[in-house]
């Protein structure tokens, strides 16, 4: 019954497009085609997650631990000492907090070729409440040693970073929502490579440095910005968080002056936190600010209402590109020393 | 506002700072001026400058008109503003007497005919000092059209966030830039390095400089002969180079 509870959409806009959760669970069968050492490994979220897809197609090949997300990494650490590929799907909360002691030291302190698809994650999981919203993954999993941590766009990069961590050995955290987020992408041939950020408009007045669902409202913010204010705006699709791209952060500095980090994550510790450590690292200086969940437990409503509460929609976006507009990249305000 | 009063400002603003060019890039005023300590005033009603010379060093005072060794002085703006077109018209000068200083400052200005459109050098050196001259002169000009209070330009500059407009001439150390900002402008010189500007106008080394400056071919078709490439936003770099075609036409 919770199961099914759990499966229940409310915002369902365009019946015929797949969440990223159903994108990434055909990806997974697809793969499952071509490599047989892949495995799919569940705590009784099987259809949440959509591994159960995986689980479909080939069932001796599928694992039901139960309720028991402790287990369930555990049980995925052994799995891959035997030389098999374990998918582990479950909710982003329960794998970066819940079992986080198991992820790091049954998984990543072995190094082991875990791929973790950890759903529901930021504040996708809007009505379910508080607890079941996940703003603090990336900074718990990103301090992990040898762990990837990848925050696909939308469902295209969802299928992209999945094919893409099966040639990266080691343990991979990818992050998705939950329900039918919109599409940026078209198609999936745009050049995905983890550990490499992705240009998606280009603009010399202000950049955006952009996570996960925050990409499509990135995009849409930039074209108003240019139509409505005439404001430059360069939009950087930061999938990947750890390794994180210094160069496109370090150029994104020299390029405008103007830093904004856009994600559905607390502003501790994840993607704002990790380029602002490139910035300082790097010595250059720059208008910097972060847009994320403040320092609070978000608040409870539908994730449309909860992304514009917390200005991650294209409005807010706006709105805080406008704010950051009026700021000088640079100290010099003697307009008058001209010669 | 008055169109004489806006070439003034251009002449006394953005034309007598590259002076300063002369004296550091041409051996003969460098030496010429290197143990000058005088102030030359060149001033019309209330409007004009004082050429500061102090052993190689050169500054601009435009607060303090009346303390000069040398002063030439115009019974009208527009006759100031001829007078730097190069057209004739007699000044009266006090100080006269110093006859020495006197010629040296008369050749210095002589020397900014290199930058008028009708003037072709032919050795290198000389169309390096054309170039670098001019293309300080005019973006200076953009910046200071825009304070002065030209209509157009402040409604060009208004409309912009921070942004960076650059000219640089390839092959060469020439560069300048113009930042403007929601109203606010100024010009500098060298190339800009703390952000990518919005528009870099490239020009293809000196000779592809001199084309454009001396209107051998129109914009477009200078960018069409590859002697000028544009980085960023074309419509703007268009809207840049119109400027400067006004500002020529006003100071020439």
């Amino acid at each position: 019954m919770a199961e099914e509870i759990l499966g229940t959409t409310w915002t369902v806009y365009d019946a015929d497009t797949l969440t990223q959760a159903e994108i990434y669970g055909q990806t997974l069968v697809d793969l499952g085609a071509i490599h047989p050492e892949i495995v799919g490994v569940t705590a009784d979220l099987a259809k949440s997650t959509k591994i159960g897809k995986f689980g479909d197609a080939y069932p001796d090949r599928f694992f039901n631990v139960g309720i028991a997300e402790q287990n369930l990494f555990g049980v995925a650490a052994g799995l891959a000492k035997s030389g098999l590929v374990p998918f582990v799907s479950t909710m982003a909360a329960f794998a970066s907090m819940r079992a986080a002691e198991q992820v790091r030291t049954d998984i990543c302190y072995q190094n082991l070729n875990v791929k973790i698809i950890a759903t529901h994650a930021g504040l996708s999981f809007g009505a379910a409440g508080s607890t079941h919203h996940c703003t603090e993954d990336l900074s718990i999993l990103r301090a992990f040693p040898n762990m990837t941590v990848i925050v696909p766009a939308d469902g295209i990069e969802t299928a992209n970073a999945v094919r893409a961590s099966i040639k990266h050995d080691g343990p991979v955290y990818i992050r998705i929502g939950r329900g039918f987020e919109p599409s940026y992408y078209k198609n999936d041939d745009y050049g995905f490579e983890i550990g490499k950020a992705v240009s998606i408009r280009k603009g010399t007045d202000i950049t955006l440095i952009v996570t996960g669902i925050g990409v499509l409202q990135a995009a849409e913010a930039a074209d108003l910005l240019k139509e409505n204010d005439n404001i430059s705006v360069e939009v950087i699709n930061m999938h990947t968080i750890k390794p994180i791209d210094r160069d496109a952060i370090i150029g994104a500095v020299k390029n405008s002056r103007r830093i904004i980090t856009i994600e559905e994550h607390n502003i501790f510790g994840g993607l704002g936190s990790a380029v602002a450590e490139v910035i300082v690292e790097s010595g250059t200086a720059c208008a910097f600010e972060k847009v994320g969940i403040p320092d609070e437990f978000s608040i409870v409503g539908y994730p449309e209402d909860l992304y514009s509460h917390y200005g991650l929609d294209s409005n807010g976006i706006i709105e805080k590109v406008r704010e950051v507009m009026g700021k000088d990249f640079e100290e010099d305000d003697n307009w008058e020393d001209e010669f | 506002m008055d169109k004489e009063l806006i070439a003034n400002r251009l002449f006394t603003h953005s034309v007598f700072p590259v002076i300063k060019v002369v004296l550091q890039e041409d051996e003969f005023y460098k030496k010429l001026f290197s143990n000058v300590e005088a102030r030359v005033a060149i001033k019309a009603e209330d409007k004009g400058a004082v050429l500061c010379f102090n052993n190689g060093e050169y500054s601009l005072d435009y607060e303090d008109l009346e303390t000069a060794d040398i002063t030439f002085k115009f019974s009208t703006i527009k006759k100031m503003n001829d007078f730097l077109r190069g057209r004739l018209v007699l000044p009266s000068i006090s100080g006269f007497t110093k006859i020495a200083l006197l010629t040296k400052v008369i050749l210095l200005l002589n020397s900014l005919k290199i930058m008028m459109p009708n003037v072709r050098p032919k050795a290198e050196d000389k169309k390096y000092l054309k170039v670098k001259m001019a293309f300080y002169m005019a973006i200076t000009s953009l910046s200071q059209l825009n304070k002065v209070g030209d209509a157009d330009m402040q409604k060009w500059v208004t409309k912009q966030p921070d942004r960076i407009y650059q000219v640089v001439v390839e092959g060469t150390d020439i560069a300048a830039f113009l930042r403007v900002k929601a109203g606010k402008s100024k010009s500098g010189r060298g190339e800009y390095k703390r952000k990518r500007p919005f528009v870099t106008m490239r020009l293809k080394g000196l000779d592809g400089a001199m084309a454009v400056l001396l209107r051998d071919v129109e914009f477009i078709e200078a960018v069409r002969k590859d002697y000028v490439s544009i980085d960023g936003a074309p419509e703007y770099a268009a809207q840049m180079n119109d400027y400067m075609m006004r500002i020529q036409a006003m100071t020439t």
